[in-house]
């Protein structure tokens, strides 16, 4: 009877030891496929961050481009009475510049008199008395330009504050 | 589980973060930016605007484009900061019913909870577009000097935009928690915190009770200037450029809004270069025109005149600094300078050398730079909701290799298969050969340490792996591969591929080093780093030369008597000389014989590809084996 009594008392013993092990099999087991999964996700989301960084990683450089193209657009405007072959030469540099930019994603936004103010394209930084509609675009004194889509720069624009009362 | 937000809510900018695979991430807004300005508009067609969109219609909108609200929250209106700022904000306040600030925006007034929810409601919104998910809670951050009523105005403001606030941190304790504060013990921290628009100085005490095994941060001290900050720096450059001008071309820019503009952008560009570089120049062509034509911008700016530039407004701050450690409470912290272990900078504006440098003198030791200025009260604040989540409490912890592991190259070279700081465990496999001809044994050497030579490094064993078929140099394939299991114990196992022989060793002390021998071997690393790198060269450039010295000579034994012996003789003659010059330390000298040498051998080539030609071959390539076996 006693002998009985002890293998039992083994056996539930045995079981605990058993359920433990078990538990702690599935604890590690899981712990092992979230790892497993962690480093699968992680190299998805990082070949994402490395397509977004190839794409706008050259976002800076662009910007910096953009400033040379500024300066270019008011020198071909400031220039007068210049032989019309120079002239065309440089309209030409200014051409093939916005081509490399457009070939790399840059795109200018396009920008129409009258149209409404829109912060998320525009950049207000002045204001004047026209025959155009109050807190509609002017004039845009700087141009802007997206990358992929995203504004990398939003265009400077003068705002109408409609016309002068006394007119 | 749903992330927990945190937000660095700033007065000119703001940040929010979240912890990602156990690591604090910033979030980038909806129009791909990591700081969002803390601006809120009611634009001219009542439409509500909030961060750049409202900034970028400022400059048209003033009455309506509530910025630095910061400044006002949870304030009385008579307090004397907010009548002071009342003189200069180009938007309305007047005194509330309960003798708070109401602002004015478009035709309604607000308190500026509600301002300050905006922001918060943008960037909630911003986060959840981000994340793909709902973002409930957050943890907000405020300069560790706001009293109760700014703190519950905070809170307020983020109930308002929808959110669980789950905690107020104060600013600098979330940088400190950025730079790892929320694992020590008993230290004392300096946050220098030079932002757009304001200074903060905070003395932080961590302790940690033994008992309840926790840690306690409080704020011994805090100083500072609520009207200086980077933008004041800005203006003085701005400034200058515009009075060097007149001085120059007797033309004022400042009143033409597009010349100011791009000077302020010319000038924004040329502080951030002159972080790094001594000098900049400042390029702004057709700037203006005056009745002779076009004029340009053109002026050089060095770090020197920068510097001398804002000179006082980095000492006022240095100043600061120190009445807020060493006067006697409640001015300071009553400590000694010397009393401060850390000291962290924070803000765009401690990217300046000048600062940086000013804050060592100061307290004689190196400030901690390393996370972003602009982002790390943001991080900080995920990683207070990472510990409120749970997530900051590793379940599973991953050791890292203290020092590099590595095998002994030709020339006594420690070639690491294992670099330090690497997460276990981990497996590296490389494939090494021989460097002599018909040897059949290899020496398999494990070291531990960053010295590029394996001799200045701790050998952790050796063994030899023998039974390589006989073969030229460079042929035999031994497959070597390090293995450490979490324990740290490090496998060794080199395999010869022809053979199949193999041999491993198995070291369980290759991560039992002590702390000390740890930092001793780390230190001897990085004094000797310079020297270590000239023998590293040396070494590399004799490598070279012993190659070229065995091509060589293979090369004219291949070529045999289709080589002049005129020209066996010269190259027979650059080799011996190549052989000479290997034997002394220099590097140019060697590297010169190993050209001429190399110059010579060129010479064989060219004759048997004209023997070649003379005999054609339907274009086989004959050589092909050759070529492979000289490899």
């Amino acid at each position: 009877m006693d002998e009985e009594i002890k293998k039992e008392e083994e056996v539930v013993i045995e079981e605990t030891e058993l359920d433990r092990c078990s538990k702690e099999r599935e604890e590690y087991l899981d712990g092992w496929r979230r790892a497993k999964a962690d480093l699968i996700n992680f190299k998805k989301e990082e070949a994402g961050r490395l397509a977004g960084f190839l794409k706008n990683g050259n976002e800076n450089i662009i910007k910096d481009l953009i400033t040379v193209l500024d300066s270019f657009e008011l020198g071909i405007a400031a220039t007068t009475e210049v032989n019309p072959e120079v002239m065309k030469g440089m309209i030409l540099i200014k051409n093939q510049l916005e081509d490399a930019l457009r070939r790399h994603g840059t795109e200018k936004l396009e920008v129409k008199k009258g149209e409404m103010f829109d912060p998320a394209r525009h950049e207000a930084i002045g204001e004047m008395h026209s025959e155009y509609p109050d807190g509609s675009v002017v004039e845009e004194v700087e141009g802007g330009y997206l990358l992929y889509n995203k504004v990398i720069r939003a265009s400077k624009v003068r705002l109408s504050k409609g016309e002068i009362n006394n007119k | 589980m749903a992330k927990i937000l945190g937000i660095d809510l700033g007065t000119t900018n703001s940040a929010m973060s979240v912890m990602d695979g156990g690591e604090p991430t910033v979030l980038e807004n909806q129009e791909g930016n990591r700081t969002t300005p803390s601006i809120v508009a009611m634009s001219k067609t009542n439409e509500r605007l909030s961060g750049l969109l409202a900034k970028r219609q400022a400059v048209v909108n003033p009455k309506n484009t509530i910025f630095s609200v910061k400044r006002l929250i949870g304030r009385k209106f008579s307090d004397v900061e907010v009548q002071r700022d009342s003189k200069w904000l180009p938007y309305e306040i007047k005194e509330s019913a309960s003798g708070g600030v109401d602002v004015k925006m478009g035709d309604r007034w607000y308190t500026p909870e509600e301002i300050s929810s905006m922001i918060l409601q943008k960037l909630k919104a911003d986060a959840e577009a981000k994340l793909g998910e709902k973002i409930d809670e957050v943890v907000i951050t405020v300069p560790a000097y706001f009293d109760d009523s700014e703190r519950q105005a905070t809170k307020n403001a983020g109930e308002i935009a929808g959110f669980k606030v789950r905690r107020i941190i104060n600013e600098p304790t979330a940088a400190a928690f950025a730079y790892g504060a929320n694992k020590m013990k008993n230290e004392k921290i300096a946050v220098y915190d030079f932002g757009g628009g304001t200074f903060d100085i905070s003395v932080l005490e961590i302790g940690y009770d033994a008992e309840s095994k926790e840690q306690t941060v409080e704020v011994r001290a805090t100083g500072g200037d609520t009207h200086l900050g980077g933008d004041d720096l800005d203006k003085r450059v701005i400034d200058y450029l515009v009075s060097e001008y007149k001085k120059q071309e007797g033309i004022d820019v400042s009143k033409d809004p597009l010349a100011t503009q791009r000077l302020k952008e010319a000038a924004e560009r040329a502080k951030h270069e002159l972080s790094t570089s001594l000098e900049t120049e400042i390029n702004i062509p057709y700037i203006t025109s005056d009745a002779t034509g076009p004029k340009h911008f053109l002026i050089k700016l060095t770090r020197a005149k920068l510097e001398d530039l804002v000179r006082d407004l980095i000492d006022r701050s240095i100043e600061l600094v120190k009445e807020a450690v060493t006067a006697q409470a409640p001015k300071g912290a009553g400590m000694k300078l010397e009393d401060i272990n850390e000291i962290l900078l924070v803000g765009g504006q401690t990217r300046m050398p000048a600062i940086q440098e000013a804050v060592k003198n100061l307290f004689g030791k190196e400030p901690h730079k390393g996370i972003n200025p602009d982002e790390v009260v943001a991080m900080g604040a995920s990683i207070q909701a990472g510990i409120l989540q749970g997530d900051v409490k590793d379940i599973l912890l991953l050791d890292v290799t203290p020092l590099s592991l590595s095998i002994e190259t030709m020339g006594g070279v420690a070639t690491p298969m294992i670099q330090k700081n690497t997460t276990m465990p981990t497996a590296k496999t490389q494939v090494f050969s021989t460097a002599a001809d018909n040897q059949t044994s290899v020496e398999i050497h494990i070291g531990q340490g960053e010295r590029p030579m394996m001799a200045d490094n701790k050998t952790l064993a050796r063994f030899i792996l023998d039974g390589i078929p006989p073969s030229p140099r460079g042929m035999p394939q031994v497959e070597v591969t390090f293995d450490i299991d979490a324990n740290g114990i490090l496998s060794v196992s080199a395999k010869d591929k022809a053979s199949g022989k193999s041999q491993s060793v198995k070291i369980e002390a290759s991560t039992s080093l002590n702390k000390e021998e740890i930092e001793r071997l780390k230190q001897e690393a990085a004094a000797h780093a310079a020297e270590d790198e000239k023998r590293r060269i040396i070494i590399e450039i004799k490598n070279q030369a012993e190659s070229m010295i065995y091509v060589s000579e293979k090369g004219v034994r291949d070529a045999g008597e289709k080589v002049p012996a005129e020209l066996k003789e010269s190259i027979e003659k650059k080799i011996a000389t190549l052989k000479e010059v290997k034997e002394k330390d220099d590097a140019d000298a060697i590297k010169n014989a190993t050209q001429d040498l190399s110059a010579e051998l060129q010479k064989i080539g060219e004759i048997m590809y004209k023997d070649n030609k003379e005999t054609p071959a339907a274009g086989e390539p004959k050589d092909a084996g050759e070529e492979q076996g000289t490899q």
